[in-house]
Parts: C-alpha cells; sequence; structure tokens
C-alpha cells in the first residue's frame, strides 16, 4: 500500500498512521487484559484507560504533520475541506444526539464512536470534494 | 461591538452567529417547556428535542458561509487552521475521555457539550496561530 504513492509525504504518513495503529491495537489489547484479570483501581486505572486513547491522539497528530508536510497545495486543499465538512458533520449529527439523549432518553452514543464517525465523515466528504474538481 | 468589524464578511458572521446562539437559548427553553408541560411521546418528542440542534447546525452551516464569503485569505487561512486546531483537541479529548469512561468508570460526558468544546479548542488553537504570525 506505502509502494503505491510516490509522494514522499503521503508515505511517511502512511508509515507512521501503521504504527499508531499498531500501538492502539496493542495498547487496546494491554488494556483489556489488564482490566479483565487484575481489576485495577484508582491512578493506575485511568492511566491504563488513557492508553488506547494516547494512540488515537497521536494518529490525529500523525495527520496533522502530513498536513504539515504535504507540498502538493491541491491535495492539501483537498484534505483541509474534506476534514471541514467532515467535523461539521460529525458536530451537527453529536449535537443532534445529544439532545435527543437528554431529553427522550435516546440510547446513549459512546465517545470512543466519535472518532470513527468522524473518519467515516471525512472520507465520505473527501469523495465528494474530489468529484467536484473531476 | 459590530461596529468593531470593517469587513462585511465577518459582520455577517458574528451577527448570523449571534441569531444562531439566541435561537438555541430560547428552542432549549421551548423543548424543556414542553417536555415539563405536555410530556410528549412518538415522533413529535424526538421532534421537539432535536429543536435545540437545530440553530446549532445552523451555526456550523453559516461558518461555512463565512469560509465561502471571507475575501481575506489570511483571515481566512487564519480561521480554517483555528478549526484544523479545534477539530483535532476536542476528537483528542473525547476520546481519551471515552475509554476513561469505558475502562476506569470515569463521570459520563453529555454529548451535546461535544459542539461548545470543539469552539473552545478552536478559540485556542486562533489564539496561538495568530501569535504566530506576530
Amino acid at each position: 500500500m506505502t509502494c503505491s504513492t510516490n509522494n514522499p509525504a503521503t508515505r511517511r504518513y502512511m508509515w507512521r498512521f501503521l504504527a499508531t495503529m499498531l500501538f492502539y491495537a496493542l495498547f487496546l489489547i494491554l488494556a483489556v487484559w489488564v482490566f479483565v484479570h487484575f481489576r485495577p483501581t484508582g491512578v493506575l486505572a485511568w492511566l491504563l484507560a488513557l492508553l488506547p486513547g494516547l494512540a488515537i491522539v497521536g494518529q490525529i497528530a500523525v495527520f496533522g504533520m502530513y498536513l504539515a508536510e504535504e507540498k502538493d497545495e491541491f491535495v492539501r486543499n483537498l484534505q483541509i475541506q474534506a476534514m471541514i465538512w467532515g467535523v461539521g458533520a460529525t458536530l451537527a449529527l453529536t449535537t443532534g444526539w445529544g439532545f435527543l439523549e437528554s431529553f427522550v432518553h435516546l440510547r446513549h452514543f459512546d465517545l470512543v464512536l466519535i472518532y470513527p464517525l468522524y473518519c467515516a465523515l471525512t472520507g465520505i466528504s473527501y469523495g465528494l470534494v474530489r468529484l467536484r474538481y473531476r | 461591538m459590530l461596529c468593531s468589524y470593517n469587513n462585511p464578511a465577518q459582520r455577517r458572521f458574528v451577527i448570523r452567529m449571534w441569531l444562531m446562539a439566541a435561537l438555541c437559548v430560547l428552542f432549549s427553553l421551548v423543548a424543556a417547556l414542553v417536555f415539563r408541560i405536555s410530556h410528549p411521546h412518538g415522533v413529535l418528542a424526538y421532534l421537539v428535542a432535536v429543536l435545540p440542534a437545530l440553530p446549532i447546525i445552523g451555526a456550523l452551516v453559516y461558518t461555512g458561509i463565512y469560509l465561502g464569503e471571507e475575501k481575506d485569505e489570511f483571515q481566512r487561512n487564519l480561521l480554517v487552521q483555528s478549526l484544523l486546531g479545534g477539530t483535532g483537541g476536542i476528537l483528542a479529548v473525547i476520546t481519551a475521555w471515552g475509554y476513561m469512561v469505558d475502562f476506569a468508570h470515569a463521570p459520563h460526558m453529555d454529548l451535546v457539550y461535544v459542539y461548545p468544546f470543539f469552539w473552545v479548542f478552536a478559540g485556542i488553537s486562533y489564539w496561538i496561530v495568530r501569535a504566530r504570525y506576530r
């Protein structure tokens, strides 16, 4: 996958992204394993719970680095437009769902699902923004 | 306050955002009153519950419109960078918090706070980005 692009910024991004995904899987498995077997409490529990989140924070930082390193202004502009549409749609959906939770006791939307939701919406937006430039 | 904006796009943006904020307060009050007084059920309950989210969606749309209308490329770039900073900040915090809720039983965070926290992070980013250009 990483060999299919000649763009060095994209290639670096792919490798960094893969590394953060690997850390995410490792940290998640580690956190689940420790919580199932040792049931930690207090500060240790909080630190362990933070681990998978840190990998996601790393993933967000990696994307920020990609945007800074991308030399192709057109591609960067496409990504930025897609991200803005993605965050707009995510905020609209989470706010709507939040009010439904508060008033009609709709099923609670897990906070960890917001990041994948944002990624999915940004991906859809990227496809649509690209279509506009064809 | 509005007289301090010489830029017509900014002035329109500020007026529209204040209007949406006022509508959000009004619709929240209406929804709360309707639920307290008449206890609606079914589709009506869903419609009333989602009412306060509509001005927030409007504010998001107006932010997009402002980005389209802003002629000053520097100002537009500042806002875009702030929005990206806000996106990264809110996604990082919300994901980390989500894992702490799931694993370490941290206090539950209401979804309706995602939107205001996004703007807090976008505001901090705006300040940092502006400081970089001084």
